[in-house]
C-alpha cells in the first residue's frame, strides 16, 4: 500500500506544478519566413466534435465548408462572389432566381455538379437534410427547376433579395445527388461527397477527423487567394474540447492551429508570436431571450427590470478583456447589415429602476433579499449549452448575470447543459425554462425571420426562444425580407430589434466570436466571411 | 493466548515519534476545515459568490489572501465557503465505495465457491471500466448533483477497494494465526470476527482517510464535465478546475484549491495512520 498511497497523495499537486511548467513553456518568437513545404499537414485543434460533417450547426458548417463547395462565396467586403455559380440572376418579380453554374466541374465521386444536382440539393436540405437551411429557405422556397444543364431556377413564394447571401453559409453546401441517393445515410454523415478543396478521409470518432487534398480541384471561390489544388496534403481536426489543453497543445507545437482562443489566453498568445484572428459573427449575438408565455417574464415590467439589473457591458468588458465585445442589442450583432444601435442602448444598469418595476409589478422584497409574490419566490431557471453555445468565458460571464440580477431579487437558477442532453432536446419547452442563452450565425438581419417567426399549429417555430408568436413583429420581418431596396429593409430590421428592445423580450449580452491563434510556420489561413470558419484552401506550411 | 495474535498487515514502518507534530498540524487543520464547513462566516470576509469587478485577477494580498478570480472573487472565502460541499462529496465518496467494497470483497473471499466466482467475476468486468467512466455512466442515468456525485464516485472507485478487501480478507484467512485458531478448535463464527475481519479490516481505517482526498480529485473532474456541482458553486473541485483557464495569468486560482485539497488528503492520511497505529496499541496491551 505504501507506494499508490504516496502516489495517490501527491497526485493534486503533480496536476498543479505540470500545469504551471506548462505555462512557462513557449515558443520563440517567429523569426521570418522558413522555407515553404511542399504539401505536409495541419494539426487544427477546434473544440467541438459534431454527429455529423454536414448538418445544420456551426460547428458542421466549418468542416463541411472545407469539403463542400457552395453556389456562391461572400468576400471580405461582403460581396457575394462566385463560386459554383458563374453567375446569378434575380427576376423582375422577385420570385425567381437563375444561377449559371462553371462547366466541367466534378464531384469527388466522379459525378458531374450540374443543374440536376443543385436542384436535388434544395429538395434535400428542405426535407431535412439540413435544419438550418431548411428554417432559412421555409416560406419562400417552392422549388428547383432544371433550365439547361448548367442552368438551374429557383422559384420562390416571396421575393427574397437577399437570398445569395444567405447561400454563402456552410449550411448550403452542394453535395453529390448520385452520392444521397445510393449511399448509406451513415455514409453521408461522416463524409458526405461535394466537390470541395479536401475529401474526408477517416473520422476516428472522438479523436480526429482527417481531411485529404482533393488532387483534381477545380472550383475554388472567386476570393480564394490561389488557383487549383490546395497546398497541404491533409489536415487533421483534432477535436479538444477544453481550452487551456488547446493552447497547451499549440505552445508546444503539437498543433498547428487552435479554434476558439480563451480571452485571458489572447495577450500571452500573441506576445508569442502566434497570428491571432478574430471573426464577430453577423447574425444574433449571444443573447437572453426570456419566456413570455409561462413564469414571471410573462409580465414585461419583469423582463425590463431583469435588463435593468444587469451591468452587461461591465461584465463582459471585464471576462471578455478587451477581446469579447459587448453587445446590447437582442436581436442582431454589431456586425451584421441592418443593425440597429438605438436597440443595443435600450437599457443600461440601473438597479433603482429595475426594484421600482418589480415592486410594480408585485413582487416584493422578502426578509432574505429575494422577492416574493403571492408566496411564490421569483425565481427563473437559465439554463446554457455548456460547451457547446456558451464556452467558458460565456460561462464566467452568464454568473456575473445571475449575481447582478440576484441583487434586486431575482433567484437565478445557472444550469450547465452538457452537448448531449441539450441536443436531446434538454430544457426547450417554455414548461422548462425562463430565460434562454444563444447566438446564431447569419449572413444579414434576415436571421430575426428565424428567431420571430410566429409560431402555428401547422409549423411550430422552435427556434423562437422567447416563446413570443406576434403578428405584428411577424409582418415587420416579413416586409423587411421581401424589400426589395437595401436601405428600406434595414430601416425595417432596425424597427423590428427595436421592437424586441421595447418590449425586453431578448436582450443583448455579447457578440458571439470566431477566434483562430495560428503558429508562425502556418500561413493564410483565413476564416471565411459568411460564419467565421477556418479555411484552409489556401494555407500552407514552412519550416 | 497474546503470542498468537498477529501483528497488522500492512502495519506503518514509518516510526511515530513521541510528539507527532504531523498528527497535532493534521487534527489543527481538520478542525479549521471543520468550523470552515459549518460555520463559513466566522472565516470568510467575503460571500463565496460576492462579484466585484474592480477588483478581478488580483494577486494574493492582506485583502485578498488567496486572490481574486476573474469576476473578482475573493478565493478564499471561496474556498471557505466550500469546504461544507467539498468534505461531504469526499467524506461521502469515501464511506459509499468502502461499504460496497467490504460488502463485495467479503462475498468473494468469504462465500462459497459459485457466489465467490460470481463476485469475482462481477468486480472483474468493473474493473475493465476506467472509474471516471462507471461514475459517467450513473450520472448519464440520474443527471448531475452533489448526490449523484456522492454515489457515482464512490460506485466508479469501489471496485479497486473491493479488490483489497478480498485480498487481505484470503491473507487473513490462509495466516499461520488463523491455522492455529482453527487448529485449537475455535469455532468459524468466532475465527472470522476475531482474527480475519479484524486484521483484513484495520488497513482500511488509513484507506478510509486516503480515498477522501482522492475522491474530491475525482469530483473535481466531474464538476469540470459539468456533470458535478454547477459553477459558480464554490466547491473545491468546481474551484480548481475553474482555475485551470488561468494558470498562466494567474497561477493562485490553481494553486490555492490545489493546496487545499492535498493538505486535506495529507491530513487525513495522518490522521488515519496515527488512529492505525494507536489502535494497533491498544490492542497489544
Amino acid at each position: 500500500m505504501s507506494l499508490p498511497r504516496s502516489a495517490r497523495l501527491v497526485a493534486p499537486l503533480a496536476i498543479v506544478i505540470a500545469a504551471s511548467l506548462a505555462a512557462c513553456a513557449s515558443p520563440a518568437a517567429g523569426s521570418g519566413e522558413g522555407q515553404r513545404i511542399d504539401g505536409g499537414t495541419i494539426v487544427y485543434a477546434p473544440q467541438q466534435e459534431p454527429a455529423c460533417v454536414f448538418g445544420g450547426w456551426i460547428e458542421q458548417a466549418y468542416i463541411s465548408y472545407n469539403v463542400l463547395d457552395s453556389l456562391v462565396s461572400l468576400d471580405e467586403n461582403s460581396q457575394v462572389v462566385p463560386w459554383l455559380a458563374e453567375k446569378w440572376e434575380e427576376s423582375d418579380d422577385g420570385l425567381s432566381w437563375t444561377f449559371t453554374l462553371k462547366d466541367g466541374v466534378g464531384f469527388t465521386d466522379g459525378t458531374p455538379v450540374n443543374a440536376e444536382a443543385v436542384a436535388y440539393n434544395f429538395d434535400y436540405w428542405v426535407t431535412g437534410g439540413n435544419s438550418t437551411a431548411r428554417v432559412w429557405l421555409f416560406g419562400y422556397y417552392e422549388s428547383a427547376e432544371v433550365v439547361d444543364d448548367l442552368t438551374v431556377r429557383i422559384n420562390l413564394s416571396a421575393p427574397y433579395p437577399r437570398l445569395a447571401d444567405n447561400l454563402t453559409q456552410g449550411y448550403f453546401g452542394i453535395q453529390s445527388k448520385d452520392a444521397l441517393e445510393t449511399r448509406s445515410d451513415e455514409d453521408n454523415c461522416s463524409a458526405p461527397i461535394g466537390s470541395g478543396a479536401f475529401i474526408v478521409e477517416e473520422w476516428n470518432r472522438g479523436q480526429n477527423l482527417v481531411l485529404v487534398r482533393n488532387e483534381n480541384y477545380t472550383s475554388w471561390p472567386a476570393n480564394a487567394l490561389h488557383e487549383g489544388p490546395a497546398y497541404v496534403e491533409k489536415v487533421d481536426w483534432r477535436f479538444v474540447a477544453d481550452a487551456t489543453t488547446r493552447v497547451a497543445a499549440l505552445q508546444s507545437s503539437e498543433v498547428d492551429a487552435i479554434y476558439d482562443v480563451p480571452a485571458v489566453q489572447w495577450k500571452t498568445l500573441d506576445d508569442g508570436g502566434y497570428e491571432l484572428e478574430r471573426y464577430v459573427t453577423a447574425g444574433r449575438p449571444q443573447q437572453l431571450s426570456f419566456n413570455t408565455q409561462i413564469g414571471p417574464f410573462t409580465d414585461e415590467r419583469v423582463r425590463q427590470a431583469f435588463a435593468y439589473s444587469l451591468d452587461r457591458e461591465q461584465i463582459v468588458e471585464t471576462i471578455g478583456q478587451g477581446v469579447i465585445p459587448f453587445e446590447g442589442n437582442g436581436g442582431v450583432s454589431q456586425s451584421t447589415p441592418g443593425y440597429s444601435q438605438a436597440a443595443a442602448d435600450r437599457y443600461t444598469y440601473d438597479p433603482e429602476k429595475a426594484a421600482e418595476l418589480l415592486d410594480e409589478a408585485g413582487w416584493q422584497l422578502n426578509a432574505d433579499g429575494v422577492r416574493e409574490k403571492d408566496g411564490e419566490t421569483l425565481e427563473v431557471v437559465l439554463p446554457y449549452g455548456a460547451g457547446s453555445i456558451v464556452n467558458a468565458d460565456g460561462a464566467a460571464i452568464l454568473q456575473g448575470v445571475k449575481e447582478q440580477a440576484e441583487q434586486v431579487g431575482f433567484v437565478v437558477d445557472l444550469i450547465p447543459v452538457p452537448q448531449a442532453e441539450l441536443f436531446a432536446g434538454a430544457y426547450s419547452t417554455a414548461e422548462e425554462r425562463d430565460i434562454a442563452v444563444g447566438y446564431w450565425t447569419a449572413v444579414t438581419s434576415g436571421i430575426l425571420y428565424i428567431n420571430w417567426r410566429p409560431s402555428t399549429p401547422e409549423s411550430p417555430n422552435y427556434s423562437n426562444q422567447a416563446f413570443y408568436d406576434d403578428e405584428e413583429l411577424g409582418q415587420l420581418i416579413l416586409d423587411a425580407n421581401s424589400a426589395a431596396d437595401l436601405d428600406t429593409q434595414n430601416e425595417l430590421y432596425q424597427q423590428a430589434q427595436e421592437y424586441i428592445a421595447d418590449h425586453a423580450l431578448a436582450i443583448g449580452v455579447y457578440a458571439r466570436l470566431s477566434t483562430l491563434a495560428v503558429a508562425p510556420n502556418l500561413h493564410d489561413v483565413w476564416q471565411e466571411h459568411a460564419q467565421g470558419g477556418p479555411t484552409f484552401y489556401d494555407a500552407y506550411l514552412t519550416e | 493466548m497474546t503470542a498468537l495474535r498477529p501483528s497488522v498487515i500492512d502495519a506503518p514502518r514509518v516510526a511515530l515519534t513521541k510528539r507527532p507534530w504531523s498528527l497535532y498540524l493534521s487534527i489543527g487543520l481538520l478542525a479549521f476545515l471543520a468550523v470552515a464547513a459549518v460555520a463559513p462566516n466566522l472565516l470568510a470576509p467575503y460571500g463565496p459568490t460576492a462579484i466585484d469587478y474592480d477588483s478581478a485577477l488580483q494577486p494574493p494580498s492582506f485583502l485578498h489572501l488567496f486572490g481574486t478570480d476573474e469576476s473578482g472573487r475573493d478565493l478564499y472565502s471561496r474556498v471557505i465557503h466550500g469546504t461544507s460541499q467539498s468534505l461531504l462529496i469526499g467524506i461521502g465518496a469515501a464511506f459509499v465505495s468502502l461499504v460496497l467494497a467490504v460488502i463485495l470483497g467479503a462475498l468473494a473471499a468469504l462465500s462459497v465457491k459459485p457466489v465467490a466466482i460470481l463476485v469475482d467475476r462481477s468486480v472483474e468486468i468493473l474493473f475493465a471500466f476506467p472509474a471516471l467512466l462507471l461514475a459517467l455512466l450513473l450520472i448519464a442515468i440520474t443527471g448531475p448533483s452533489a448526490w449523484t456525485q456522492v454515489f457515482a464516485v464512490g460506485l466508479g472507485t469501489a471496485p479497486g477497494y473491493a479488490r483489497m478487501v478480498r485480498g487481505q480478507i484470503l491473507a487473513a484467512k490462509n495466516s499461520g494465526y488463523v491455522e492455529a485458531a482453527t487448529a485449537l478448535g475455535h469455532s468459524r463464527g468466532r475465527i472470522l470476527h476475531e482474527h480475519i475481519l479484524p486484521n483484513a479490516l484495520r488497513p482500511l481505517v488509513a484507506v478510509f482517510a486516503l480515498s477522501i482526498g482522492q475522491s474530491i480529485v475525482w469530483a473535481s473532474g466531474l464538476s469540470f464535465l459539468g456533470l458535478g456541482v454547477a459553477p459558480p458553486s464554490p466547491e473545491w473541485g468546481a474551484l480548481l478546475d475553474a482555475g485551470r483557464a488561468y494558470v498562466t495569468q494567474a497561477s493562485w486560482l490553481l494553486l490555492f484549491p490545489g493546496l487545499v485539497i492535498v493538505a486535506l488528503a495529507l491530513s487525513a492520511t495522518s490522521i488515519g495512520r496515527h488512529l492505525q497505529f494507536y489502535l494497533e496499541k491498544g490492542r497489544r496491551t
